[in-house]
């Protein structure tokens, strides 16, 4: 198994990252702790994809959400930001439960295309609210304390954040409640006959998806000190979807890969090519007809093929 | 504000116009999805190269009204043409595979046309004008309404008429109202499935691109209709009933004229209104309000 | 699941080869040269000012870089905002950042205009808004390191006011695109109007998203209300279509109706004979008024460089690339604060006569000019007629102000 190996990684990993800043032009720092951000939206949104099987289609929303609470909290109150910070999860929780509370009563394409319609309502609102939100224009110059104020600085608090949710989210994953909500993702109607009560496991789910999205929101806001209406447009939470695919929705550490590569690419490309989007889309469709599986599957089929052949065994069993 | 009968009237009127552009993308988004079970992100996307389309047509033709009514009968192909193109090239080999992979290629679909529409036809907005005799406004309940809106009015149930005759009446039409609600047993009966799946895919590409066409000379022809109207698309299909063309119908009625209606009361939040309805809707009837083809 | 460990090991070994590649395809940075970073929207209706801006700085930079300016040439590099804050913030930081520009230009939406501002006051650049118009980018939110060679939304509030403070009309409606410009120009025009003509009544207000491409549900419930007068605060992504919408509803036949900038050329002349007659606007460039021998060797040389004459964006884009000639060669050095302190109060030639950037605000005072759209025998476009010119100090919001605003929006 990973094992000492996986660990002894990990941990150099840690280091490394620990010690960019340091050796990096700000840029690269900037762009790095932008994918730990969207690396974390990316985990958060796979808790519902890949391990719940739901068509989360607008996780987008929850992340705006929180980013809102917290620039809303520091502009127009006089409340410090640390109040802010755990505001901004709390709220897209709460966005979670009610939203998602609609959702579960329906399966698959209906539970996406109802959580776009709910979404976008809340989209149209900020988007509309000028007074309060600022509209099209967003929020910016919102101040952070002074820690965190200096990129690196930030750098290093949103690493430290991304280390103890990502900490937290393997242990959820691993759990009793983890599993259930695996095994519902595979087959829901066995799971249903056992006792087990799905639509509260799969909202559950929701609930801690959006909070942790809630968290790459707050995270958004240190980085950049800015919000903007986008943050909530359906657009958004496609691309995230896309970063879960592109790096294997079925391993842990897929949706991590995924943001880092689009990430990535589209600061990269960008500077070369005003038509990102349509590389982008050359990439999805690439990945539909070659790589079903994403990176970390086509990896794991090369570096690891009796890992990969165990994950895959354990699926087909549960689904019957 | 204080608002009379007629103003209350003619904004009716501007609202319904709207949504007989919005019911003819609708309804070929539905059909897609009926047929396919496919949300066809990329949509919009062919809405837009319709609109577009139609500029290039008119202007290759000198402008005016033939330019006008050419591009109205030409663009449409055009745009029908793509999807052919992009259907049977990719599209077609996904139909083994799950539903996630058609959705995700549809998507992928939208981000290329998009950036395809910039290079084909450059980043500026392009502009047509209406047919002689369609220019300028006629008075209604004493206040202005362009002639344009008025023939939208008379075009949109035309549309709605050809849509009814084609599912009911055609051999096409009625096996795509079979594979919707049965694709397996259509299959038994030994009819290619595949093509089916594109023909229903080609006539909501065709639906599309006339929407575009028709909306060409009311507003500015730029990069990022497709987001626009997309959404909307896809809240009237909701609240329609997956699948179901009359749905369409009922749901582009209640947005184009909540939204026009919202305008005249409180046009800061217009936008709210018509959201604030798909979620009422949503809340009672979380299938749509009509009865969803499968 | 259990691999997870692996999976971290081979997920950063990722990252790092990609950033790797991009480090080293990373722009070496330029030697003897002034790098300028322009953002602005290159996508959309608002590309036809983001064009002619660029146009017209490139061809203030051909005649610049004969000499160069202090033995070095000034070169530049674009970035598209596609009028969004997000993206036109992002574009910033990499020109700051990675390509380490020394001056920042830009860009069309006063949205992305004070978002930039923001930033630029945070890492010490200098930043020229040749478009945005929002008088906040140099008024109450304006520092050190921001300058604005566009009018403003406060003299062109107050151009506003003059014309139509002399009309009869009474009852306004204000409508526009709900951004920071939209709501800066309704701001100053009505202030402006109340104080000259103290009977006028707002009988209502009506703001759309930006770029809302249909607006005649906005136009007839507005016509409905039967407003004397309206006044349309429209940017750069709209102006096209609330031109068309006039023209579709016949709108200005019924009411009268004032725009700033509808008579510009950049817009007139892409709507072409679609464009309505009778709508009155304020503007700070015509190439066909005044006829300066300034404006006419202008008008001549950008005509045989790009076919067509010069709209206003390439006045403010001309103007910009002498400010920031001139800025530098009286620095004497490629610093940033010395060039800042250059700039401030420097005079420039410009097409309609000698204009300056005020040292205490850093805003450029101009004339302004009021007129009506109209067709021309001469053109296949409209072009503003009865033009009323209002010269710049008579315009401009005192310096007193300024700084009280300012003072007041810091607390």
């Amino acid at each position: 198994m990973g094992g000492i190996k996986g660990r002894l990684a990990l941990v150099g990993l840690v280091i490394l990252l620990f010690l960019l800043p340091s050796v990096l032009p700000r840029f690269y720092t900037y762009i790095i702790a932008l994918i730990f951000v969207t690396a974390l939206l990316a985990m958060s949104l796979n808790i519902t994809v890949g391990y719940g099987g739901m068509f989360q289609f607008h996780h987008g929303v929850f992340y705006g959400v929180s980013a809102y609470t917290v620039a809303l909290i520091i502009t127009k109150t006089k409340l410090p930001a640390w109040v802010a910070f755990c505001a901004g999860p709390v709220a897209a929780a709460i966005a979670g439960l009610l939203i998602g509370g609609f959702c579960v009563r329906l399966t698959q394409l209906y539970f996406g295309m109802l959580q776009i319609s709910l979404g976008s309502l809340l989209w149209a609102i900020v988007f509309r609210w000028y007074s309060l939100t600022g509209g099209d224009d967003g929020i910016h110059g919102i101040p952070m304390p002074d820690i965190l104020s200096s990129l690196k600085n930030a750098y290093y608090f949103i690493l430290i954040v991304l280390i103890v949710c990502l900490y937290l989210l393997y242990r959820i994953v691993n759990s009793p409640f983890g599993r259930t909500l695996q095994a519902i993702r595979d087959n829901p109607g066995r799971c249903e006959a056992v006792g087990v009560n799905v639509r509260r496991h799969q909202l559950a789910a929701i609930v801690i998806a959006t909070f942790f999205a809630g968290v790459a929101g707050v995270l958004f806001v240190v980085l950049e000190g800015s919000v903007f209406p986008d943050l909530l447009f359906w657009v958004l939470s496609l691309e995230v979807f896309i970063m879960c695919l592109l790096g294997g929705w079925f391993t842990f550490a897929g949706p991590i890969v995924g943001a880092a590569i689009i990430v990535s690419l589209r600061t990269f490309v960008g500077m070369y090519t005003e038509y990102w989007t349509l590389i982008l889309g050359a990439i999805l469709i690439l990945l539909i007809f070659f790589l079903p599986e994403g990176v970390m599957g086509f990896l794991m089929e090369k570096f690891a093929p009796r890992l990969k052949a165990h994950v895959v065994e354990e699926r087909s069993r549960a689904q019957g | 504000m204080s608002v009379d009968l007629a103003s209350v009237l003619t904004q009716l009127l501007v609202g319904l116009s709207r949504s007989m552009i919005l019911f003819i993308v609708s309804a070929g988004m539905s059909f897609i999805l009926g047929v396919l079970r496919v949300p066809n992100v990329a949509h919009g996307s062919l809405y837009m190269i319709g609109a577009f389309s139609a500029f290039s047509v008119y202007n290759y033709f000198g402008g005016g009204s033939t330019g006008f009514w050419l591009a109205l009968l030409l663009a449409p192909f055009l745009v029908a043409l793509v999807g052919f193109v992009a259907e049977r090239a990719l599209f077609c080999h996904l139909y083994q595979r799950e539903h996630l992979m058609l959705l995700l290629f549809t998507f992928a679909l939208m981000l290329i046309l998009g950036d395809l529409v910039k290079i084909v036809w450059g980043p500026e907005y392009s502009s047509i004008m209406p047919p002689g005799g369609l220019k300028g406004s006629i008075s209604i309940f004493g206040s202005a309404f362009p002639k344009y809106n008025l023939f939208l009015l008379v075009v949109g149930p035309l549309v709605a008429v050809f849509l009814w005759l084609f599912t009911n009446r055609t051999k096409v039409g009625k096996i795509c109202r079979a594979a919707a609600v049965d694709r397996e047993m259509v299959g038994a009966l030994g009819i290619n499935v595949s093509w089916i799946f594109a023909a229903a895919f080609v006539l909501g590409c065709y639906l599309a691109g006339i929407a575009g066409a028709l909306v060409a000379p009311t507003v500015s022809i730029t990069l990022g209709m497709d987001h626009d109207i997309i959404i909307e698309a896809f809240l009237i299909v909701t609240i329609g009933g997956l699948g179901n063309m009359w749905g369409a119908l009922v749901g582009s009625l209640i947005f184009g004229i909540t939204q026009a209606l919202g305008v005249l009361f409180w046009p800061q939040f217009a936008i709210v209104f018509p959201y604030a309805a798909v979620v009422i809707v949503l809340l009672l009837r979380p299938r749509g309000l009509l009865k969803s083809v499968w | 699941m259990k691999h997870g460990g692996r999976g971290f090991g081979l997920a950063s070994l990722i990252f790092i080869g990609a950033l790797l590649v991009a480090f080293v395809s990373g722009a070496l940075a330029g030697g003897k040269e002034i790098k300028v970073g322009i953002i602005d929207c290159y996508s959309g209706p608002p590309a036809v000012y983001a064009k002619d801006a660029l146009n017209g700085f490139k061809l203030a930079l051909k005649e610049i870089n004969k000499k160069g300016v202090l033995g070095r040439k000034i070169v530049f590099t674009t970035r598209d905002t596609k009028f969004k804050v997000d993206i036109g913030l992002s574009m910033a930081k990499e020109l700051v950042m990675r390509e380490g520009v020394d001056v920042l230009v830009g860009t069309i939406s006063s949205g992305v205009a004070l978002a930039v501002s923001d930033f630029a006051r945070k890492e010490k650049v200098p930043f020229i808004v040749w478009i945005s118009k929002s008088e906040r980018i140099t008024g109450e939110l304006g520092h050190r390191y921001v300058f604005c060679t566009s009018e403003n939304t406060a003299m062109a509030g107050k151009a506003m006011a003059v014309g139509l403070s002399k009309k009869p009309y009474t009852k306004y409606w204000i409508a526009g695109d709900d951004y920071e410009y939209g709501h800066a120009i309704a701001r100053a025009a009505w202030r402006n109007l109340q104080k000259m003509k103290p009977g006028v009544k707002k009988i209502g207000e009506s703001w759309w998203k930006v770029g809302e491409p249909d607006l005649i549900p906005y136009l007839t419930a507005i016509m409905a209300a039967k407003p004397d007068a309206v006044i349309f605060c429209t940017g750069g992504k709209s102006m096209a279509n609330i031109l068309k919408a006039i023209k579709a509803t016949g709108m200005a036949k019924k009411v009268a109706i004032c725009i700033h900038t509808a008579t510009d050329h950049a817009v007139l002349k892409a709507l072409g004979p679609e464009a309505p007659e009778g709508v009155m606007g304020t503007m700070d460039y015509h190439f066909y008024f005044p006829e300066t021998p300034e404006n006419k060797a202008f008008v001549k040389a950008f005509k045989a460089a790009y076919g067509e004459p010069p709209g206003f964006p390439a006045f403010h884009g001309w103007n910009t690339a002498h400010f920031i000639a001139k800025a530098f060669e009286k620095a004497g050095t490629v610093n940033t604060e010395k060039f800042i302190d250059a700039l401030e109060g420097l005079r420039i030639m410009s097409p309609v006569g000698e204009i300056e950037m005020r040292a205490c605000d850093h805003q450029v005072v101009e004339p302004m000019f009021l007129g009506v759209t109209k067709k021309s025998p001469k053109y296949n476009f409209l072009i503003a007629s009865d033009i009323v010119t209002l010269p710049g100090p008579e315009i401009m919001p005192s310096c007193e102000e300024i700084m009280a605003l300012r003072a007041k929006a810091k607390k």
